[in-house]
């Protein structure tokens, strides 16, 4: 019975559902707060995150007649739980809700799958703005997903361990893998800046060209669920590329002894925060690209440079 | 490949004021445009009939929400042609001065909707931050941001104290110095760059064809400005340069808009170290002689043009407004075609449409 409290804690609770929810709500709080003050604005308010939440999940949800409402109500609620599930295996400072070897191909898998459901949404929610962000969603998916896989790859193959937890720990041994893979980092970053669609690369939305994208027609709780879904999806990849590049809650770049709970859980916020800022501050700094030229980044910058790290890495790295 | 039609507008996130594109698209890619006007007409040519010479100069001011002043300043100027006025200097120079602070407004709202619409909305904000300290100066000035009231039949209905004077000078300095900035990041901002350079592309002889005038035509080389060509008001004693391009894209037009707030500031400040002393207007009489006459004044946009008639009452027979909107209309509908779906909001934001002016 204590067991079963104990995990129940942990899954809804601390390092769970929550925990994520509330730093889901806080980073987008920040991430406006962030972008406001460098435009010369005030921001909102600390509550705004959950007053909007709130005001969309009371609020009537409408679709289209043309559109296919089963669907279009699954879809939110699947590409929560995808992300909410991808959430639950990236350790949070050394507490982790339930890790095993592989977990790492897990979690891309399942923070990759709501970009299909975005998709989805766009195809058969009826509109004609919805459907043509879907079609871009999917041209940007594989501009920006195949260097963000090779980016991650790099750190496991390296550590010769495809475990997030067990990364971390080698991290603890040899220092960071940011140090040894900053190319990788940074492909990391513009991976996650793709994933999240946010500035510049939110062609997806682009409300100058398809108003809302493939979530033009929806409204309401489903809505309400699909910026929930941004939101989660944000803290799961920060916190993930923190893992993995940043050595999780450790405090300086090699440290054999574990230091007190605490002290880690601190140093993870911190450092999930400054990745937060940094792409907050990209997000301010650049204009929308177009979708051709985000894919001539992609495949001939971005993808090459990846290859050539992974191939380094095999080369160099496991001998 | 299949084709499907896109409406844009008249509701639209893209577009400020109402007007519909409806944009045939195979995948991408922008093949055909159709466009509809006329949502904001409100029949202002025919209201004007039944009105006084002076209360037209409201009912004009309110044609456009941005270039409210360019549109009375060209309407006093045929109606003084008519009287045969001779307007002070003073109250020359004090038109002059709103209609280059009007400038001003207009170019950094421009920039900001141009921004906004790339996804750049960082600039956006700092534009229109820093567009509210030329609104201040007018409403310090007249009591108006936007419909400022200036001009009257024969100078203008306000006059400036020397503290008035002091204080928009400092606000033009501060105006400067953020401006500059701006200018600065415009120019070296690689990502504004790659979304402008190249995109709607015009020729000197599509400018021509379709009658373009403004930024757009100085963008492509045509260097052509009122105030210099065929100079009204004060603007015979200022200093300015024509600023102009050559590639004719929205970069161009950026380019051009952007440096014309920079001669727009150093007119405003010649204008305020030297106003002349004196009268602001002189009296005009209620009723205009019978007559026609065509005025022409340099808007933001460009070129506007107003023909008025007289039968010899107080009330005009005819007046036809042409804004500079109407080329850029035509030239905006065909460079629609064969571009990327994602260069439309450039493409219709880079002309710089003012809808309210065409539809009157």
């Amino acid at each position: 019975m204590r067991e079963l409290l104990s995990v129940l804690a942990t899954v809804l609770l601390f390092p769970g559902f929550a925990f994520l929810v509330f730093c889901g709500l806080l980073f987008e709080w920040i991430d406006r707060r962030t972008v406001a003050r460098l435009q010369a604005r005030v921001g909102p308010p600390w509550f705004q995150p959950v007053a909007d939440l709130l005001k969309l999940l009371s609020k009537e949800s409408v679709l289209p007649s043309q559109a296919d409402r089963p669907i279009c109500t699954a879809l939110p609620v699947v590409s929560l739980a995808a992300v909410l599930t991808a959430a639950l295996y990236i350790p949070v400072g050394g507490r982790i809700v339930y890790g095993f070897e592989g977990d790492l191909i897990v979690v891309l898998f399942l923070l990759s799958l709501p970009a299909l459901f975005y998709f989805l949404a766009g195809w058969v929610s009826g509109g004609i703005y919805s459907i043509i962000g879907g079609s871009r969603s999917v041209l940007q998916y594989f501009s920006y997903e195949v260097p963000f896989l090779m980016a991650l790859s790099a750190p496991a193959i390296l550590t010769g361990s495809w475990s997030i937890s067990e990364i971390i720990a080698r991290q603890a041994e040899a220092g960071w893998i940011l140090l040894v893979q900053p190319v990788g980092f940074i492909l990391a970053v513009m991976g996650l800046i793709g994933k999240l669609k946010r500035l510049p690369l939110d062609i997806p939305k682009a409300k100058s060209e398809v108003v809302a994208g493939p979530l033009t027609e929806f409204s309401g709780r489903k809505l309400a669920l699909w910026h929930l879904t941004v939101d989660i999806q944000t803290v799961a990849g920060i916190f993930l590329l923190v893992n993995v590049f940043l050595g999780g809650g450790s405090i300086a770049f090699v440290q054999p002894s574990a230091s007190p709970g605490l002290v880690r859980g601190a140093m993870f916020g911190a450092k999930a925060v400054a990745m937060l800022l940094t792409l907050s501050v990209t997000s301010a700094l650049y204009a929308r690209l177009r979708i051709d030229q985000l894919a001539s980044l992609g495949w001939r910058i971005l993808a090459p440079v990846g290859l050539v790290q992974l191939a380094a890495t095999i080369l160099i790295g496991v001998s | 490949m299949t084709r499907v039609t896109i409406p844009v507008g008249p509701q639209h996130p893209l577009l400020k004021e109402p007007l519909s594109f409806r944009l045939t698209a195979e995948g991408e890619r922008v093949v055909d445009a159709a466009m509809r006007l006329g949502y904001v007409h409100r029949g202002v040519e025919r209201l004007v009939q039944d009105r006084s010479y002076i209360q037209n100069l409201y009912l004009l001011e309110r044609v456009c929400g941005i270039c409210s002043h360019v549109h009375t300043t060209t309407y006093c100027q045929g109606v003084e042609a008519l009287l045969e006025l001779e307007v002070p200097a003073r109250g020359l120079a004090l038109r002059t001065l709103t209609c280059e602070l009007e400038r001003i407004h207009s170019h950094l709202l421009w920039l900001g909707v141009l921004a906004e619409n790339i996804g750049f909305s960082t600039i956006f904000m700092y534009a229109w931050r820093d567009r509210e300290i030329a609104l201040d100066i007018m409403e310090d000035i007249s009591g108006g941001r936007i419909a400022h009231a200036v001009n009257t039949i024969g100078g203008v209905r306000v006059d400036v104290e020397p503290e008035q004077i002091r204080l928009a000078q400092h606000r033009l300095d501060e105006l400067q110095s953020q401006v500059d900035e701006l200018v600065n990041v415009v120019k070296h901002e690689g990502t504004l760059r790659v979304r402008t350079e190249g995109v709607a592309r015009a020729s000197l002889e599509q400018i021509r064809g379709h009658c373009a005038v403004g930024p757009i035509a100085r963008a492509a080389g045509l260097d052509r400005d009122l105030r210099r060509d065929a100079p009204y008001a004060y603007y015979d004693r200022l200093f300015f340069n024509v600023i102009t391009a050559q590639d004719g894209d929205v970069w161009a037009a950026t380019w051009v808009r952007v440096l014309e707030i920079l001669e727009s500031l150093s007119m405003c400040r010649q204008i305020l170290d030297d106003l002349p002393s004196g009268e602001v207007a002189t009296r005009a009489p209620r009723r205009v002689p019978e007559g026609e006459v065509v005025s022409r004044a340099e808007a933001p946009r460009g070129e506007v043009v107003y023909y008025i008639r007289s039968d010899g009452s107080d009330k005009p027979a005819r007046i036809k407004i042409r804004t500079p909107t109407l080329p850029a209309l035509s030239l905006v509908q065909h460079q629609l075609k064969d571009i990327n779906m994602a260069d439309v909001p450039a493409v219709i934001s880079g002309v710089d449409l003012c809808i309210a002016c065409a539809d009157r």
